[in-house]
């Protein structure tokens, strides 16, 4: 089997526009959480969020008109993906291309997204129709034309960004846009790659993204237990109480080697394997013991052909509620025993950003390692009970080897992980 | 290398308008009688579209029996944990402790989650002006809710699943509007083809029959008006076709490896044999009219199958029956067979029970599956006037009886993203098989 390689990657988030200016922040112990911008939410028992700083959706997409058609989120999705594809060279091999040789290219690069939806907002968007509709369903549907945008529903659509960075970078082979919460990420990853194993792409754009920091959404985690009270998310510490919320996105480029010594790409690091498993118990709610996690590690490891010594760091899932943290931290102990290395997480500072965490810990998790560092968790003081041996630092640490492991948990149960292995970028 | 696993199909379950299990949807399918009718699950009177083809008398079936689950399920997700059981019971084997982390689940879910009188209710009490004041959601029992948020959840039709079944292996949902069932069900395929699992619960479902749901299609003329003659209105591949038909069910497969399908004596339906996945980077809601897109899919799905377009006897169309689809799939259909496009039967079920978008492309795998078991193309319902642009070989009004070698499914979806099946008749795979292939 051909190695899998890494070309290109994009981020944005609470805490950076690229994927290096979040690692930098991470690093320099800058957390993008703030007080949240899309409501006056004084009122609310968590009140933050990690937002995207200076939101214009023009300048991200680089096209006006796009907007109309696109949500927040799909911005975002479409932003990293552009960012991811400028630095492969993929789009700009294509142009050089004569057309029957563009159309074959086109044709062999394929593109998988993980995308959120928007649960709830999109639905608000009836709202001033229902008031003028007062309870009759008639009146609702006679003046529908009259108030509401005609393109709702395809600038609603979960798989937006699947359609229009495939429009503008004239994608054509394998797709597909997962909805799997917020382990979609890393599945869209595990996707692209085998695509790339079987032949079907040689090229495949993968990009999360997701922007959930909306009123109901936060309500509802409130209501389940997740969201922490003290307005602080902090990962395995003792004094972690809950989760907040983040918004962004990440892409990267994976190709087959042949394809990227064919434009002679700077190859970035390597795809070396992943794997998703189930605990097929509980809606919400995950087992104490990790197992799924800790499944889905091995299978991965198991995948990739590595052992569990050759991790050199792990960017964990680490959402700061009790009863997610101490799992995985079982899960990890269950993995590593006594020869841990060194742990971090990220949404101390990014938030959680759901379908896109996964992804965002991916670019950024592979961006750290190829700085060669394991960036802190600047908040953390002291492990919470359970997660005394996963090696987690406030302050920077030395990866033991250029193989990072990302993790990802979601509802259902449900767990992923993959492995990278990152080259350094300053030899 | 060792030969590449193959994929058996050996349970199917179906909840549709056109029955609310396999034999019932079967039988209608073949009658070729329209499902439609005025909607009757919420007042559409102000609609510019007022018809749909409902899966009716959902409510008398008995409910399964996990009546705490039911309150974590929406309407699809009823349609889809029946659906599933059944195709479960027909396959006659579920997950046990010592197998169940080898089981999967990959489901293709719709995208409208939140129940019409959930989102009314906020709005009345959170945005009485038609801005969402969000300090009011402190005291809506709806924001409240948390079986109302599970339900939201775009993981809440999987998650009913993996919980119900026990399934402990890879798990995911995919979305890709229209294609979204069909790629769900390839995607299937190729975890046990990878390895990844040895068996399978795959499907589709989807209620879209809900004012917001119909209101996004009624917005962009993409369903057929014709409220005076609802049975007529789903007329793929007609001159006077004029949009799609709104339906709504769920659709379930299960899938196994075949050497193990054979060896604990299943019954198998048939071999899914190939994925073919594209997109087409044109336009939202259209492929370009030569059938740029669909032809890679279908092109792909063939090779994947180890196939030829000679194997090929029977085509079931995505045929949504709107005048841009019909036109360019015809086209797709015409490039990829060449002067053998006329001897393939194609028909687009839809004629019948009309689209179940996020469903609809399980549930099109599980009519292949069944048009192979028996031996017959299911026809298309309502064709009067052929389009010329639509030149096809178009199974017209009645079954037709054929031994179908191989099958394909069509799925392509708003936003570019096409999906081809194949599907291979059990002797034609055994003797593959027995061949050394």
């Amino acid at each position: 089997m051909s190695r899998i390689v890494i070309t290109g990657t994009g981020a944005i988030c609470g805490a950076g526009a690229t994927p290096a200016e979040i690692c930098q922040n991470l690093e320099a112990g800058h957390s993008g959480v703030a007080p949240i911008e899309a409501w006056d939410a004084t009122n609310w028992p968590c009140h933050v969020a990690s937002t995207v700083k200076d939101y214009n959706g023009g300048k991200l997409l680089g096209d006006r008109k796009l907007l109309k058609l696109v949500r927040r989120s799909d911005v975002f999705g479409i932003y990293a993906g552009d960012q991811a594809i400028a630095q492969s060279g993929i789009s700009a091999k294509r142009e050089s291309l004569p057309e029957t040789e563009a159309a074959a290219y086109a044709d062999q690069t394929g593109c998988y997204v993980g995308s959120g939806g928007g649960a709830f907002e999109v639905n608000y968007d009836y709202f001033p129709l229902m008031v003028e509709a007062a309870g009759s369903l008639n009146t609702f549907g006679k003046e529908l034309g009259n108030m509401v945008n005609p393109m709702w529903l395809l600038r609603s659509l979960p798989n937006n960004v699947l359609c229009h960075i495939s429009i503008r970078h004239q994608l054509k082979g394998p797709n597909g846009c997962i909805t799997n919460h917020t382990t979609s990420g890393l599945l869209s990853i595990i996707d692209s790659a085998w695509a790339l194993r079987e032949g079907d792409a040689q090229r495949v754009v993968s990009i999360s993204h997701d922007a959930p920091i909306e009123p109901q959404t936060l309500q509802y985690l409130d209501q389940v237990g997740l969201v922490t009270q003290s307005n602080v998310l902090r990962p395995f510490d003792q004094r972690h109480d809950g989760c907040l919320l983040g918004e962004g996105a990440g892409a990267m480029v994976l190709e087959t080697e042949a394809s990227a010594a064919a434009r002679g790409a700077t190859i970035l690091g390597e795809y070396l394997g992943g794997a998703d498993m189930a605990e097929g118990e509980s809606l919400f709610g995950v087992r104490p013991d990790g197992d799924g996690l800790a499944r889905a590690i091995e299978a991965a490891l198991h995948d990739a052909g590595l052992q569990a010594a050759e991790v050199g760091m792990v960017v964990a899932h680490g959402n700061g509620t009790p009863g997610s943290d101490a799992s995985e931290a079982a899960a990890l102990s269950r993995v590593f025993g006594s020869d841990m290395p060194p742990v971090t997480g990220f949404k101390w500072a990014a938030g959680h950003l759901f379908a896109a965490a996964g992804m965002l810990d991916a670019v950024v998790g592979f961006e750290a390692m190829r700085r060669r560092v394991v960036p802190g968790i600047a908040n953390f003081e002291k492990a919470a009970s359970g997660c005394e041996f996963i090696n987690v630092s406030a302050t920077a640490q030395v990866p033991r080897s250029d193989v990072v492991l990302i993790v990802s948990r979601g509802f259902a149960g449900t767990n992923a992980a993959v492995l990278l292995r990152a080259i350094d970028f300053v030899s | 290398m060792s030969a590449r696993r193959r994929v058996a199909i050996t349970g199917v379950g179906l909840v549709t308008p056109a029955g609310l299990d396999v034999a019932s949807t079967w039988a209608r399918v073949q009658s070729a009688r329209s499902c439609a009718g005025p909607i009757s699950i919420f007042d559409a009177s102000g609609f510019s579209t007022r018809i749909a083809a409902e899966v009716k008398g959902f409510d008398s079936l008995p409910p399964i029996d996990d009546a705490k689950l039911l309150k974590y399920a929406s309407r699809a997700h009823r349609f889809a944990l029946a659906a599933a059981d059944q195709a479960i019971a027909d396959a006659g084997i579920r997950p046990t402790d010592a197998d169940a982390t080898r089981w999967a689940c990959m489901v293709g879910a719709g995208m409208m989650t939140v129940a019409h009188e959930e989102i009314a209710a906020v709005q009345k009490s959170c945005a009485p002006n038609g801005d969402m004041e969000p300090d009011r959601l402190f005291d809506e029992p709806v924001a409240k809710d948390i079986m109302a948020f599970s339900r939201s959840l775009s993981t809440a039709g999987i998650g009913l699943l993996l919980r119900r079944y026990g399934i402990r292996g890879y798990a995911s949902t995919v979305h890709t509007a229209c294609a979204s069932g069909g790629q769900a069900v390839g995607a299937a395929m190729r975890l046990i083809r990878r390895g990844v699992a040895d068996r399978v619960l795959t499907g589709g479902f989807d209620s879209m029959i809900s004012p917001v749901g119909l209101s996004g299609f009624c917005l962009l003329s993409a369903v057929s008006p014709d409220n005076d003659h609802p049975e007529r209105a789903s007329r793929p591949f007609d001159l006077t076709r004029n949009g799609f038909l709104l339906g709504e069910g769920a659709g379930f497969l299960v899938l196994e490896e075949w050497e193990s399908a054979v060896k604990r004596g299943a019954h198998i339906y048939a071999e899914i044999a190939g994925d073919g996945n594209s997109l087409s980077s044109y336009r939202i809601t259209d492929s370009h009219p030569s059938g740029d897109g669909p032809i890679q899919a279908m092109r792909r799905a063939i090779a994947d199958a180890g196939a030829s377009i000679d194997d090929i006897d029977y085509l079931n169309a995505h045929g949504t029956s709107t005048p841009m689809n019909d036109r360019s799939e015809c086209a797709a259909v015409n490039a990829v067979f060449g002067d053998q496009a006329m001897r393939v039967g194609v028909s687009s079920t839809k004629s019948v029970m009309g689209h179940l978008i996020a469903a609809a492309g399980a549930v099109e795998a599980a009519i292949c599956a069944l048009s192979i078991r028996d031996s017959l193309m299911p026809p298309n319902a309502n064709l009067q006037q052929l389009d010329p642009d639509c030149n096809v070989n178009v199974v017209r009004d009645v079954p037709r009886p054929q031994r179908l070698r191989m099958a394909l499914s069509n799925s392509l979806g708003f936003g570019g993203s096409n999906s081809c099946l194949a599907f291979r008749h059990p002797e034609e795979t055994a003797a593959l098989i027995a061949a050394g292939r």
